[in-house]
């Protein structure tokens, strides 16, 4: 964060002006005081759109203020060693190996409470343990630090999957020790940490928050020339342009490939968005031996002539996501400049002049992309992607649309309260803003309570065709209400698998199940957001009747027994093992 | 040099710089408590790239002090 704290504080109480009534709501537990981290911390979350509240838990009473906030959006920890005991930092160096397990024993009872106390919160960020501000210029281990590695042990094999480590060793790397710290305040106030340090942390800590709010990114776009390699192609030619790890200015470029590819494989899309010829491009993605990024790690190519920001849209379109899930890395300032004003949605990255600084600021920005939630399908979705254009291409050969879905021969399968797709479906509800009917976004303790909750069901599927497997797709989350009632809470698919009436046949699966339990009326919602206006009359094609709308929602009660089911029989069925 | 100190005042405190002038103590500003004091030295040694001596940080409460204090560190 560039700006000063006073800066920070006008500018956030501006901000608290235009919030929404939808706050996201942190709490900070702490035992030390944090009086300066409550408008930093707002600040930099309010500027990317996360109507941020920061509430300050009382001075030392993390237990019971693990109970008191347990309910907030996002709860902080800031548990000092300096502070577990009254001037611990010093104390602990006499204390011999009974004292050394006493103070292990009784903060581990009181970590086992906080644990148990935020078990249903929906993110917790627990910050690990450090004797790092007091012990960093000692040459063997302090007992300070002893103590941290013994908890931090313990905090990793027991914290819930809602709990993820903070490394402040990171933080105050960053900032460094005699920044990071003001011993004046501690002394007198108990205060330990700067200025500098809370708005490190802070940036540290947005990622979490932007994937917990479904905004993480998931395209990274790359120009070519003087950005995948050195030189211009169509200038200097096959032979001149430099990508070779043996060359000094190459090897950037390498390095710069390299972290593409390793973004690839966690599941982040590549693309490539260029003014070259065609031919050229091609001949460099198949041909060039220094080439990384191959055909198969690229999910969209646009090379060609017009501008880039009519090609960054078409590449949204064609990849069914918002232009703000995009991140576009460009040499030129003109291009860079252009897409900026355009496009204000999408993140852009100058290759700096300094050409040995590209690979770094590449990583400083791969926050951008953090997934609280990565699993086995990020993996293989650069190929889905791919056979979801191969599909498109073969649509085209085929009369009709039925006769199309007839020869793919699709497979659904639905899991329903799978316990072992838990990770997969909170990232579902987190990341899927065009196909979603209500758009909660829901953690993987979140989506674990409904499965446990025996009047809330968790359906999930995949589907399979001829040309692959699109791995879990859909997911609903349906609950019995009083009188009996079915209520459709959550409904959404990925848009990969739209235009083959997955939707409907996922809806008929919901529908049957739900008269199996005996539900006479079915209510559900759609809640309108700035992404999801392809699905507003989902429910009426569904043939459920409205009851009520209003700007920004249209609510549906249906008799079951009037539904109309959309035949499908061009899908066979198979239900996955029940939990 | 003032018209920055009122700026970063009036932030800390949560008025208009308008709000501050030579008077300004924790008698007149009703936010101006314990926490907010050190959250303001904070500020001002950011602001002007000082360090108060601990001993002069309690005596820093009204504008007139803090100017005073600010411009010797700057001599």
């Amino acid at each position: 964060m560039e700006l000063k704290y006073s800066e920070i504080l006008q500018r956030n109480a501006a901000l608290s002006k235009s919030l929404p009534t939808d706050r996201f709501e942190i709490a900070v537990l702490s035992n030390v005081e944090v009086f300066q981290l409550k408008e930093i911390l707002e600040y930099a979350l309010r500027v990317d759109n996360i109507p941020a509240a920061v509430t300050t838990g009382d001075y030392d009473n993390i237990v019971q203020d693990s109970l008191k906030y347990k309910d907030a959006d996002l709860v902080i920890v800031f548990w000092e060693l300096c502070n577990i005991i009254d001037g611990l930092q010093f104390k602990i160096e006499l204390f011999d190996d009974e004292k050394m397990d006493q103070i292990f024993d009784r903060t581990v009872a009181e970590i086992d409470f906080v644990f148990r106390n935020l078990k249903d919160t929906s993110l917790v960020l627990f910050n690990a343990f450090t004797g790092v501000q007091f012990s960093s210029a000692s040459i063997g281990n302090t007992n300070l630090e002893r103590l941290a590695a013994r908890l931090n042990e313990y905090v990793q094999s027991n914290a819930p999957r809602n709990v993820k480590l903070v490394d402040l060793h990171k933080i105050i790397a960053h900032t460094g020790v005699r920044a990071s710290i003001d011993l004046r305040n501690f002394y007198s106030s108990k205060a330990l940490y700067s200025i500098n340090f809370y708005k490190a942390y802070c940036s540290h800590i947005t990622p979490y928050v932007m994937s917990a709010n479904g905004r993480s990114k998931k395209v990274l776009v790359f120009d070519c020339d003087n950005t995948l390699w050195k030189g211009v192609l169509g200038e200097e030619g096959y032979d001149g342009i430099e990508l070779s790890a043996a060359t000094k200015d190459g090897a950037i470029f390498a390095e710069v490939q390299s972290i593409a590819l390793s973004l690839s494989r966690q599941g982040i899309l590549i693309g490539i968005c260029t003014k070259n010829n065609p031919d050229d491009v091609t001949e460099v993605i198949e041909k060039h031996p220094d080439m990384q990024l191959r055909d198969e790690h690229l999910a969209a190519r646009r090379v060609n002539w017009s501008d880039k920001v009519s090609n960054l849209r078409d590449m949204a379109r064609d990849l069914n996501l918002g232009l703000d899930s995009f991140v576009m890395v460009d040499d030129s300032p003109f291009e860079t400049n252009f897409i900026r004003e355009q496009l204000p949605e999408v993140t852009v990255l100058q290759v700096p002049e300094r050409l040995s600084e590209y690979p770094q600021i590449l990583r400083e920005n791969l926050g951008l992309f953090y997934n609280l939630s990565s699993t086995a399908e990020d993996a293989k979705k650069a190929g889905m992607y791919k056979e979801q254009e191969k599909r498109e291409r073969s649509k085209k050969d085929f009369a009709s649309i039925k006769d199309y879905l007839t020869s793919l021969g699709m497979k659904m399968t639905i899991y329903q309260d799978d316990k072992s797709i838990i990770p997969r479906m909170s990232q579902m509800t987190q990341k899927t803003n065009q196909f979603n009917l209500t758009t909660r976004r829901y953690t993987e303790r979140d989506i674990e309570n409904f499965i446990e909750d025996k009047r809330t069901n968790v359906f999930a599927f995949s589907i399979s065709d001829k040309f692959g497997d699109s791995g879990l797709t859909g997911l609903a989350v349906v609950r019995i209400g009083d009188d009996n009632c079915g209520i459709v809470d959550s409904f959404l698919m990925s848009c990969r698998v739209i235009g083959r009436d997955a939707e409907f046949a996922f809806m008929n699966c919901l529908i049957d199940h739900l008269k199996a339990r005996n539900v006479q009326i079915v209510l559900a919602q759609y809640i309108k957001t700035s992404k999801n206006e392809q699905v507003m009359d989902f429910f009426d094609q569904c043939s459920f009747p409205l009851m009520s709308s209003t700007e920004s929602e249209k609510n549906y009660s249906l008799n079951i027994s009037n539904y109309k089911a959309k035949p499908i029989d061009f899908m066979e069925f198979i239900y996955g093992r029940p939990n | 040099m003032e018209d920055r100190i009122k700026n970063v005042m009036a932030a800390v405190f949560g008025v208009s710089p308008g709000e501050i002038s030579d008077d300004s103590s924790p008698h007149e500003i009703a936010a101006w408590d314990s926490i907010k004091h050190l959250n303001l030295v904070l500020a001002l040694e950011e602001e002007f790239d000082i360090r108060f001596e601990e001993a002069e940080i309690p005596s820093l409460v009204n504008f007139k002090i803090i100017a005073a204090t600010i411009k010797a560190y700057a001599e």
